[in-house]
């Protein structure tokens, strides 16, 4: 099949970027859309071309590394899919693909298709975390946990962490990773002990990496990989009303 | 700062503003429609509503002064996200799309800064057309009140400004339609359960007030009243 594909070029953060136009007539529909990335890639490197810079790492939608937005969308048109895992078959021969990186100030370009998204490891590290003493590993039923908790903190814990979220989010809020996270570990006992604090910290250092409000569009539910629900804002919400004592 | 100033500024206390406030609003709209219903039970139920509302004295005021209030702070933190959200996307997208599915983008979401800012300049000439009116005087058993059905009668005569009064309460139900949802969402209320039962509570309410508020000025231009 032939696929034309429009992809955002940038030479780094401080020279401007273009939409680049590559015409791929020999795509073979079982491709994944990476592959087809690294076809083109081969291409241009045989033709002593710069390839086109992207992140990728697992390749089968666990790891969050692939970003791409196909057609104004974060990880293209496929429901609950990383965009390594959206195959060529979605598409028709013929058809037109844009492929721009995800933007967001808390984001910084690096190049092509690569954006900086340390801001997301800060988050975690001001409060996305347990202290435990490790050691031996504990029994499995040790800590009784009830199914209603244990099945919302799974659904929660599924988020990659790609920013996929924040990527299609009008006002490129990160709500939603934030929620995934703070309500993980507000129905495990494992988080109590931090469980205030936690959120307050994490809450305000995603406003402080310059990420937006959220305004309740919940675009960021329909384009989430793992499918986090937006209930999870909610009880981020929840969390940190309850944290009042916390803040200063 | 102190303790409720960082809470307030923080992006879930902007938020949860927005709803509480936002909420305050449905509710008095809720009252004034219930209200304006009296001009169908004729001039002297609805003037004599009118002047009942006007013997509460300061507890009056104390409600116009909290209703200014919510209003001021619910149109400054619509306004002050919207001017944030420029800032957090420098760069913009060459194409954007919706996924649909999940998402609740739509003509009233993406439209809240826009709706919002008709509807603030809206109340102005609101205010000017009926509170700050001069109203002419009639009595009932020896009390002399306002006669608001008079007025009324006068300015849904006009078509362009009942045309203009019609738009804008659709714009209000567009506005409503995603800001009950959001209010809800916004004070940590949803949950899986909950969900769908309040986003279709919210299309109906919005539904319900607009339609109300459309039925009094286009029964008096039809002369149905």
């Amino acid at each position: 099949m032939t696929i034309h594909l429009k992809i955002w070029r940038q030479k780094d953060r401080n020279t401007p970027g273009k939409l680049v136009d590559y015409t791929l007539d020999d795509v073979n529909p079982d491709m994944s859309f990476l592959e087809m990335l690294d076809w083109l890639n081969e291409r241009l490197m045989n033709e002593g071309k710069e390839p086109v810079e992207f992140d990728h790492d697992c390749r089968e939608g666990i790891c969050g590394s692939c970003n791409l937005v196909l057609n104004g969308m974060a990880h293209g048109p496929m429901p609950g899919t990383a965009v390594c895992q959206l195959h060529m078959r979605k598409y028709k021969d013929g058809d037109t693909i844009v492929v721009e990186p995800w933007r967001a100030r808390a984001f910084p370009h690096i190049k092509d298709l690569v954006v900086d998204r340390s801001s997301f490891d800060r988050i975690m590290a001001a409060g996305g975390y347990i202290s435990i003493n490790t050691g031996a590993p504990a029994d499995a039923n040790a800590i009784p946990v009830n199914k209603y908790d244990a099945d919302l903190a799974f659904d929660y814990a599924a988020c990659i962490g790609c920013g996929a979220c924040v990527a299609a989010c009008p006002n490129s809020s990160a709500s939603l990773f934030t929620g995934a996270k703070i309500a993980q570990l507000a129905h495990l006992p494992q988080g109590h002990p931090e469980r205030k604090k936690r959120v307050v910290k994490m809450v305000d250092k995603m406003a402080e990496e310059g990420f937006g409000d959220c305004s309740n569009y919940a675009e960021c539910e329909a384009v989430c990989p793992a499918e986090i629900s937006i209930t999870s804002i909610a009880e981020m919400r929840r969390e940190y009303v309850k944290a009042l004592s916390e803040i200063e | 700062m102190s303790k409720a100033a960082t809470f307030l500024n923080s992006q879930v206390g902007r938020k949860l503003a927005t709803g509480v406030t936002g909420l305050g609003l449905v509710l008095f709209m809720i009252v004034h429609l219930l209200g304006n219903l009296a001009y169908f039970a004729g001039p002297e139920a609805l003037n004599t509503y009118s002047h009942t509302l006007h013997q509460l004295g300061p507890l009056l005021w104390v409600v116009r002064m909290g209703l200014l209030l919510f209003f001021v702070y619910h149109a400054w933190l619509g306004i002050s996200i919207w001017l944030e959200r420029r800032k957090a996307r420098p760069d913009k997208y060459e194409v954007y799309a919706s996924r649909g599915g999940a998402s609740r983008q739509s003509w009233s979401s993406s439209s809240m800064i826009l709706t919002g800012i008709l509807l603030l300049l809206f109340v102005v000439t609101h205010l000017n057309t009926f509170a700050f009116h001069d109203f002419d005087k009639v009595v009932y058993g020896g009390v002399e009140m306002h006669d608001v059905h008079s007025r009324l009668s006068e300015v849904f005569a006009q078509p362009l400004y009942t045309v203009y009064y019609v738009v804008i309460m659709v714009l209000l139900g567009m506005h409503m339609r995603h800001g009950v949802w959001s209010a809800f969402q916004s004070l940590g209320w949803m949950s899986r359960k909950t969900n769908p039962v309040i986003y279709g509570i919210a299309f109906v309410l919005a539904l319900i007030i607009a339609a109300g508020f459309i039925g009094l000025p286009l029964s008096i231009f039809f002369e149905l009243v």
